[in-house]
């Protein structure tokens, strides 16, 4: 039987050996792992306007970094649409409805896309991810979800390409000019919406997913709602 | 070591004969290949049921669990058999807790640092190793009371027994519930054209539950053994 002193002795050694192992190991990898985060994001706004290969080969780490630098800028635009001069790094995430990030990509001084990020709940989890529209402020190019906790094999299908690709091509508002948003159906477009002009307002469910589809119809009209205003100004 | 002396004693020299027992003697090759199949940690001891339904709708998703958990086994088996001696009993448990947890926390920032997309997809469940019933199970049931090399033998045998499973499973819901393999499709387009459908149950726990019946049903009726 070990003393009441050992006991406290060797309690103290165990949890300063432990503690010093993952301080040490937490700072040497903090930075990669920030550096990570930050690629995340950047590969995910780059895909969603489109660009997720050069030359038939998915992007490098490099590649993310070289094109990112190049062609997207960002800015930070008020409730009413109009820009502002801060910028996007002092924006706090938190902070609701005040001032919306945006960021643009530009090809040669001409804005190819508009990139803003949705999120929303879907089933089980808070889905992030980024809705790329093109320059006539009504058609969407692309949409990316790089998080999630939905099933995988169902609501986790949502980050496949097959669902994504979907999206583009779709349009934002009707005829008039109001927003219409997109709406998931259950099931496939084909079969639901029987008026062809109005297919291009909807797309194809995932089969087992109708919650998550229902979440993201629904986020994904909060989320352009905010922007509203500003792609209005575009439009005209 | 005083060889001099105990080669004039026969009795002596099977004494100091035992602990130098080779690396793989029959105690120590049983340690290893016991929990891969007659004592299977999944499927008979049924410990670790939790993380083996959640990480398994992919094959890459499991094997990388199954290679943190036999890290984590092995080496928590080490540390705490190394210190066999020293634990105070009164406070064992937590010790050993503290030890898993450090090497689980260790796993967890390595993923994060240099395999950041399947750190995603396990996201919780690599912190809940720490509380994976195998590992704090083979540190009080062996570690304690075995030798560093033993108890690494049993640590690897255990991890690797978890992870046969895991990877069972995996490959059969992956096939099935997804069509694919590692992320590459292999049930050809034609079949799909044909009317074939992936299977929704296996993308979900209870598919996985089914599938760890079948295994456990298999095995039993192959060994012979628990049969009643």
């Amino acid at each position: 039987m070990h003393k009441n002193s050992f006991t406290l002795f060797f309690a103290a050694i165990v949890t300063i050996v432990c503690s010093l192992l993952l301080a040490g190991a937490a700072t040497l990898l903090r930075d990669r792992q920030q550096e990570n985060v930050e690629l995340d994001k950047r590969t995910n706004i780059l895909a969603s306007a489109g660009m997720t290969e050069i030359n038939g080969k998915p992007l490098t780490r490099a590649d993310v970094l070289r094109i990112y630098e190049e062609q997207i800028r960002s800015m930070v635009i008020d409730k009413n649409g109009n820009k502002t001069d801060k910028s996007i790094d002092e924006l706090d995430p938190k902070e609701d409805g005040e001032y919306l990030p945006l960021y643009y990509c530009v090809n040669k001084d001409s804005i190819e896309s508009y990139i803003i990020p949705i999120s929303g709940k879907g089933l089980w989890s808070t889905i992030y991810g980024y809705l790329a529209i093109e320059p006539d402020g009504k058609t969407v190019k692309g949409i990316t979800f790089y998080q999630h906790g939905e099933t995988p094999g169902l609501g986790g299908e949502i980050e496949k390409e097959w669902f994504t690709n979907n999206f583009k091509g779709k349009q934002i508002v009707d005829e008039q000019g109001n927003l219409t948003s997109i709406t998931v159906v259950k099931g496939s477009v084909k079969d639901k919406i029987s008026d062809v002009s109005k297919r291009k307002y909807y797309v194809d469910g995932v089969s087992g997913a109708t919650l998550t589809g229902r979440g993201l119809t629904k986020f994904l009209k909060e989320d352009l709602e905010k922007y509203e205003p500003f792609f209005k100004k575009i439009r005209k | 070591m005083g060889n001099t002396e105990i080669t004039t004693t026969p009795e002596l020299k099977v004494i100091d004969a035992k602990p130098k027992e080779k690396l793989f003697s029959r105690k120590n090759k049983r340690a290893l290949t016991d929990p891969l199949s007659d004592n299977n940690p999944i499927t008979l001891q049924v410990l670790g049921i939790c993380s083996a339904l959640a990480v398994t709708v992919q094959v890459k998703t499991a094997l990388v669990m199954s290679l943190a958990v036999i890290f984590v086994v092995s080496l928590s088996n080490v540390v705490i058999s190394m210190m066999r001696k020293q634990i105070p009993s009164k406070i064992r448990i937590i010790v050993e807790l503290a030890v898993i947890a450090t090497l689980v926390i260790l796993v967890d920032q390595i993923l994060k640092a240099y395999m950041y997309d399947v750190s995603k997809k396990l996201s919780v469940f690599v912190g809940l190793i720490i509380t994976n019933c195998i590992i704090m199970g083979r540190a009080e049931a062996f570690a304690l009371q075995n030798k560093v090399w033993p108890s690494f033998l049993d640590g690897l045998g255990n991890g690797l027994g978890y992870g046969l499973i895991l990877t069972v499973i995996a490959f059969f819901r992956e096939i099935f519930g997804s069509g694919t393999l590692l992320g590459y499709q292999v049930v050809p387009q034609a079949l799909y054209n044909a009317g074939y459908e992936n299977i929704g149950l296996m993308v979900l726990s209870p598919g996985a539950f089914i599938l760890l019946g079948l295994i456990v049903w298999v095995q039993r009726s192959i060994t012979k053994k628990y049969v009643e």
